[in-house]
């Protein structure tokens, strides 16, 4: 991948290898949260960055297959949510652009960084995504 | 607190106006209701406006005031109020409580959009939300539901379909309902271009204009306006939880705003006669009317297959022709929830009236935050 891309959002991902989502956890009540908040929402705490699990399994997911063009993302695409193993996360995630069609609740995946559609400053960059663990079936 | 009436409803037909601006809409929907309710403009204490896009789609804001002195309307308190896809329930809940608070005696509730300008982009409620810098749009949310539903209950996609051939049905009985103006089938339903796997085109409710109000009034004067008040039991808006691993299957926003509501008007699901809800997409409604007790969870698929919820069944369901059938003017979707709960509760409706309806419910759910609704509304109209 190249050198040069960013993130699409800055502190939500360390590109790695190996990629890791930069969650967070309140010292107070220790619940874990994805992207970190400005504070815990319950305690109202600083809360402290921690790298969140890489692999989980499929909550739900959906293929687009109308452009969506907002930020140029493939089409059709696929996203959904992943259960983060032993983090109690459900996080919003793209899967694999080029296995869209092969994944299914229950699924175990894990996660990859490449380049996927344009930023915010409408330049290519940088997005998390997750692709089965075995690989799938191409 | 004091108890609040509905006395006046007003509607600009749902469907495609290309030439007729926003303001001129609510302008006529807003005069309609003042003129069923028989008040003067001057009569109306403080008015509230709904609309979600004017900002973005046709650059217009304060539009509420522009709107009220288009019928003579002024000089009083007038609020803009945007809440997504509920934003005409929550004007009406605020219109509730001016009213029950004994502050003001008569409200007026405008809900306007203008959805059919030259280019309707895809929506999202922040560029800067991570799950739409990750791929979601308002129809992935909707989907990532039906297929976890079809995953956990085994609801198919022919029921699916059948949420959006019974209120293209009821839509036909409508005349405020201008969009479609045919019925369908559940082939052609099913075999509509593909918008997210298990969503079809006809799964989605269309973009349409319209507009739609209501006058309040404090139930100790509404017999000087009307001799048939439609009393509002309750006016219930919540917000979503937004916390760590949200649930797909389930609307746990509408099972606290009806439970809020059935206490609140000291009634239970098995006493509506009528409901309308928010059917942006067909998977919404099975949902709903699990989620708002009419049948279990799990079984909204079996309930719209053995048509319970058509026009004649155990519960009716979006009789009007929900945003299925009349389209969906985000601002004015929620307000004509209740304009036809009032239509339905006066015997008025025509070829669509539900049979002795004696109570009515309307739902309405908008936008997305982390996997939850942002807002949920739950509006509970009485004879």
């Amino acid at each position: 991948m190249a050198a040069d891309l960013k993130p699409m959002l800055d502190g939500i991902f360390e590109v790695g290898p190996p990629p890791r989502l930069l969650g967070a956890e309140c010292p107070i009540c220790k619940q874990k949260f994805f992207p970190k908040p400005i504070v815990c929402p319950h305690c109202l705490e600083d809360v402290k960055e921690i790298k969140l699990n890489t692999e989980g399994t499929v909550y739900s997911y959906s293929i687009l297959r109308i452009p969506n063009k907002l930020y140029q993302f493939p089409q059709p695409y696929a996203s959904g949510y992943v259960d983060l193993d032993n983090d109690n996360i459900r996080v919003y995630c793209l899967f694999d652009p080029e296995k869209a069609e092969e994944i299914r609740i229950g699924q175990r995946v894990t996660l990859r960084v490449g380049q996927i559609g344009i930023g915010l400053d409408g330049k290519e960059c940088l997005r998390y995504y997750f692709t089965p663990v075995d690989g799938g079936e191409k | 607190m004091r108890d609040v009436d509905i006395i006046g409803i007003g509607m600009f037909p749902f469907g495609v106006h290309k030439t007729t601006p926003l303001v001129e809409m609510g302008v006529r929907a807003a005069i309609d209701a003042i003129k069923d309710a028989g008040v003067k403009p001057s009569q109306v204490n403080i008015g509230f406006f709904a609309n979600m896009q004017a900002a973005n789609l046709t650059k217009e804001f304060t539009t509420g005031q522009t709107v009220m002195w288009g019928a003579g309307i002024n000089k009083i308190p007038v609020f803009n109020i945007e809440n997504a896809c509920t934003s005409g329930a929550s004007a009406t809940t605020l219109a509730m409580m001016s009213i029950a608070s004994g502050q003001y005696d008569i409200a007026l509730v405008v809900g306007a959009e203008k959805l059919n300008v030259p280019f309707i982009p895809l929506l999202n409620p922040s560029l800067r939300d991570i799950n739409v810098l990750e791929g979601n749009v308002v129809i992935n949310g909707f989907a990532q539901r039906a297929v976890r539903h079809m995953h956990e209950y085994g609801t198919t996609k022919e029921q699916l379909a059948m949420v959006d051939v019974k209120n293209r049905k009821h839509a036909l009985l409508n005349p405020m309902a201008k969009f479609f103006n045919k019925p369908v089938t559940i082939e052609e339903v099913l075999n509509a271009p593909m918008m997210a796997d298990p969503l079809t085109k006809l799964m989605c409710c269309p973009n349409s204009d319209g507009a739609a109000a209501l006058v309040l009034c404090a139930a100790e004067i509404s017999r000087r306006f009307t001799s048939k008040p439609i009393h509002l039991k309750a006016s219930v808006l919540v917000s979503g939880i937004f916390d760590e691993v949200p649930d797909m299957q389930t609307f746990e926003e509408d099972q606290r705003a009806s439970r809020i509501a059935y206490e609140t008007a000291g009634l239970g699901p098995e006493d509506v006669s009528a409901v309308e809800c928010h059917d942006a997409f067909t998977i919404c409604e099975i949902m709903h009317t699990e989620n708002l007790g009419f049948c279990p969870i799990g079984e909204g698929g079996p309930f719209v297959e053995s048509g319970a919820t058509s026009l004649g069944g155990k519960i009716p369901v979006n009789v009007s022709g929900g945003l299925l059938g009349k389209g969906h003017p985000l601002g004015a979707t929620a307000v004509s929830q209740i304009v036809e709960g009032v239509i339905q509760l006066r015997g008025e409706a025509g070829a669509r009236q539900v049979e002795g309806a004696k109570v009515f419910l309307a739902e309405c759910m908008g936008a997305e935050l982390r996997g939850d609704a942002k807002t949920c509304t739950v509006n509970i109209l009485t004879v």
